[in-house]
């Protein structure tokens, strides 16, 4: 076992006893701990009276955590991140529009790129140069809680999910 | 003595000191001091239930109006205390109904409180105020709906942690319209569901609500209204999950949690969706308290919470912070001083997150206010313990668990036992310490040599022999609570140090090596301890003497044996015959 057990013959004192021998020896997780401290003791394993802690209690009490949250991290599945949070998106010129959930992206450039592909298009936005040269390019607009219309990019990503309500892709020529 | 001095003096001067250790000390200067003392003091606090009986209590100090019990040994909380063990509150709540009719405030930890206490409580203190029951059971919402339609002064109801039998959510409405004295509520731990419109109403009239600890169960939907009903709450603890948002709600709770400006404390967020987080970001920077510890949040997502909380005194987290989490904790919170880190997967076998002894290290380096420290990890070394002990010397209470048992230093293979040693050397002032890890009776040296100032010491599968229990209990000057299990200590230390046992309030051991001879010698020698041996798997009688003890726990009372105890516990008196082997 490696450790030393000599309750029933030492004396206390400060004399040096035996120190604990090399890490081999050393007890891997998964080893029965009741066989271990009997086998330390002076008497023998077949005594049925002493048993220092069942299997089953081998699980729930170790590590020290305490009930409530054993049972909270038990609970906790996949939920935390299926939150969505969808808004309207629509296009000049297309009576229909799309849907789209701003939890999946994780900023700015998220947004832009999914915009792009779903409506095969050029967005400008806060971050993009003013060079509009082409007719194929579109602004990105969202309005805000107290109905104005903003540029998209403007302000922090977390503040726009807080007031943002629909998003706007409008023409360059127009806007 | 030529004059006399009038008493009423004294009570008045005595009125201003509050501490029971001052009082203490006043009531041993002479008999009529000792007299004025107790008629004046006001706040009883008993650490262990059974120390003394109510009736001793309430003839010493006839004028209480607020009382601290605690029932259970700390160990209960980790399932090692078989269910009713004891700690009923009953007999206390009745003893108090007769003498203190003016009772204001009761405070139980790990108790068992039956309905019919709590129907005491609402019908026999008119002034009743105050109701803290912190880890407790046996009670159900019925006995709450008692107290909430009969205890028109209450300021403060608080469950933290308590097994409520859930009965019904509306025990809540029982509060009368009338009523709006409440100013702390808490109730997490329940989890049916409660009449909103009943919770709505109870915060809107009651102006000076502070804290509001709700359970997960509350709708994100009703959050918003209930934040702008009490803009003037401190504290806060809610859940923010949802599956679907739509535009107005994620603003509304924005725009409600800009309103609370004086929020300072927050916990709860079970379930939380990420993405809510940035509807805090307004409010992180008041906050001196969050409690992560039920927040399945990612690391990415806990460092853009975190810095922005450059005022956080308290931090309690899940490992899912890691090491990075920990720096950047470590570089935006200088005003730092607990910090709590729990396991996410306390059970797996392989790390789940990069979470080292790195993390503890880097806070230790970056927060000079920290002191009280509570860390689950995989692996540690002495030398980075050494670092902590010797950036930290103000550390008063460091709590260390090294999820696998045994553990010892990942870098040198070596016990822990120097790193432990270099934190009881520097830290001074250290009062509570728990260990872990590979350590050997050395450990226990420098624990006795060192920690003079240790109240609290914990232990799990550590030591050698009986020279380890030996060195503590001959060395720490202060220590009031030990509890060990799963170590190899036996009957040599116990018996040599039986005196030291009086000066403590007590002491547990399980599955350790103390046998039933020598419970039965400690509990004939000391007749102000109580021995008291649990043995749930029969009768020790039906084993010889030698045999060890499943379960001892000893602690100094001056009112005898209980008589509560369960078929598995038995005292050892003086009646206790020793058996030859």
């Amino acid at each position: 076992m490696g450790r030393a057990t000599n309750s029933s013959s030492s004396s206390i004192d400060s004399s040096s006893h035996p120190t604990v021998s090399s890490a081999s020896s050393f007890p891997r997780l998964k080893r029965d701990l009741s066989t271990d401290l009997s086998l330390g003791l002076s008497i023998s394993t077949s005594d049925h009276h002493y048993c220092p802690s069942t299997p089953r209690e081998q699980q729930s009490d170790w590590p020290p955590i305490k009930t409530l949250l054993r049972k909270a991290l038990a609970g906790e599945g996949n939920k935390c991140n299926d939150a969505t949070f969808f808004v309207k998106v629509y296009m000049e010129g297309i009576p229909i529009g799309r849907k789209l959930d701003l939890f999946a992206h994780d900023g700015y450039h998220a947004l832009i790129r999914t915009l792009d592909h779903m409506f095969s298009t050029t967005i400008l936005w806060a971050e993009v140069d003013g060079v509009l040269h082409s007719e194929k390019c579109h602004v990105l607009t969202y309005e805000d809680k107290e109905g104005d219309w903003m540029m998209v990019g403007d302000v922090p990503w977390e503040l726009f999910l807080t007031t943002v309500k629909r998003l706007k892709i409008t023409r360059v020529d127009k806007y | 003595m030529g004059y006399s001095f009038p008493e009423e003096v004294l009570e008045h001067v005595l009125s201003f000191i509050d501490s029971d250790s001052d009082r203490n000390s006043v009531s041993l200067v002479c008999k009529s001091w000792h007299d004025i003392e107790r008629w004046c003091r006001r706040r009883l606090f008993v650490g262990n239930c059974y120390a003394v009986s109510p009736a001793i209590a309430i003839r010493r100090f006839p004028e209480l109006r607020s009382v601290s019990l605690k029932g259970k040994p700390h160990f209960a909380d980790f399932n090692l205390v078989p269910h009713e063990w004891g700690g009923y509150a009953y007999p206390w709540i009745a003893a108090f109904a007769k003498a203190y009719p003016w009772l204001e405030e009761l405070r139980l930890k790990r108790m068992v409180v039956s309905d019919e206490a709590l129907e005491l409580i609402a019908k026999k203190f008119k002034n009743f105020r105050v109701l803290v029951m912190y880890s407790c059971e046996g009670f159900s919402t019925d006995g709450l709906a008692t107290i909430a339609a009969n205890c028109r002064n209450l300021k403060e109801l608080d469950l933290s942690e308590s097994e409520v039998d859930d009965v019904s959510g509306n025990w809540l409405s029982q509060f009368p319209d009338s009523y709006t004295s409440l100013e702390s509520l808490n109730i997490t731990s329940l989890s049916s569901e409660i009449r909103f419109t009943a919770l709505e109403r109870l915060v809107g009239r009651c102006p000076n609500l502070k804290t509001l600890k709700l359970s997960h169960s509350v709708p994100l939907d009703l959050l918003p209204n209930l934040l702008q009903k009490a803009p003037q709450l401190v504290e806060l603890g809610s859940g923010l999950h949802t599956k679907e948002v739509h535009p107005d709600l994620y603003s509304k709770l924005a725009g409600a949690f800009s309103g609370c400006k004086g929020l300072k404390r927050l916990c709860g967020l079970r379930d939380v969706v990420p993405s809510y987080l940035p509807t805090l970001y307004p409010i992180c920077f008041g906050l001196t308290s969050l409690n992560l510890s039920d927040a399945p949040i990612q690391c990415p997502e806990l460092i853009k919470l975190v810095s922005q909380c450059q005022n956080l005194q308290r931090l309690w987290v899940l490992d899912y912070i890691e090491d990075t989490g920990l720096i950047a904790l470590a570089e935006s919170c200088k005003d730092l001083r607990e910090l709590r880190v729990f396991p996410s997967d306390p059970f797996g076998q392989e790390p789940n997150v990069s979470l080292t002894e790195q993390g503890l290290v880097s806070v230790s380096a970056g927060c000079p206010k920290l002191h009280s420290v509570l860390y689950f990890c995989r692996r540690m070394s002495n030398v980075a313990l050494s670092t902590i002990a010797r950036n930290r010397p103000n550390l008063t209470r460091f709590r260390l668990c090294i999820i696998e048992r045994f553990r010892p230093d990942y870098i040198t293979q070596e016990p822990l036992d120097v790193g432990f040693g270099a934190i009881v050397e520097h830290c001074k002032d250290l009062k509570r310490l728990s260990l872990s890890g590979l350590l050997t009776d050395r450990v226990f040296e420098y624990i006795g040599s060192h920690g003079k100032k240790l109240e609290m010491l914990s232990l799990a599968f550590a030591g050698d022999s009986d020279l380890g229990l030996h060195h503590v209990l001959s060395g720490c000057k202060s220590l009031r609570k030990l509890e060990i299990r799963d170590c190899p200590f036996g009957d040599k230390a116990l018996l040599a140090n039986a005196a030291k046992l009086e000066t403590m309030r007590s002491l547990w051991m399980s599955a350790c090596q103390v046998s039933y001879r020598a419970c039965k010698l400690l509990g004939q020698k000391m007749p102000r301890l109580n021995v008291e041996v649990i043995a749930e798997q029969g009768h020790p009688d039906s084993s010889p003497d030698e045999y060890p003890v499943e379960k001892l726990y000893i602690y100094r009372t001056v009112s005898g044996p209980r008589s509560d105890m369960p078929s598995f516990v038995w005292t050892m008196d003086k009646n206790s015959a020793l058996r030859s082997s």
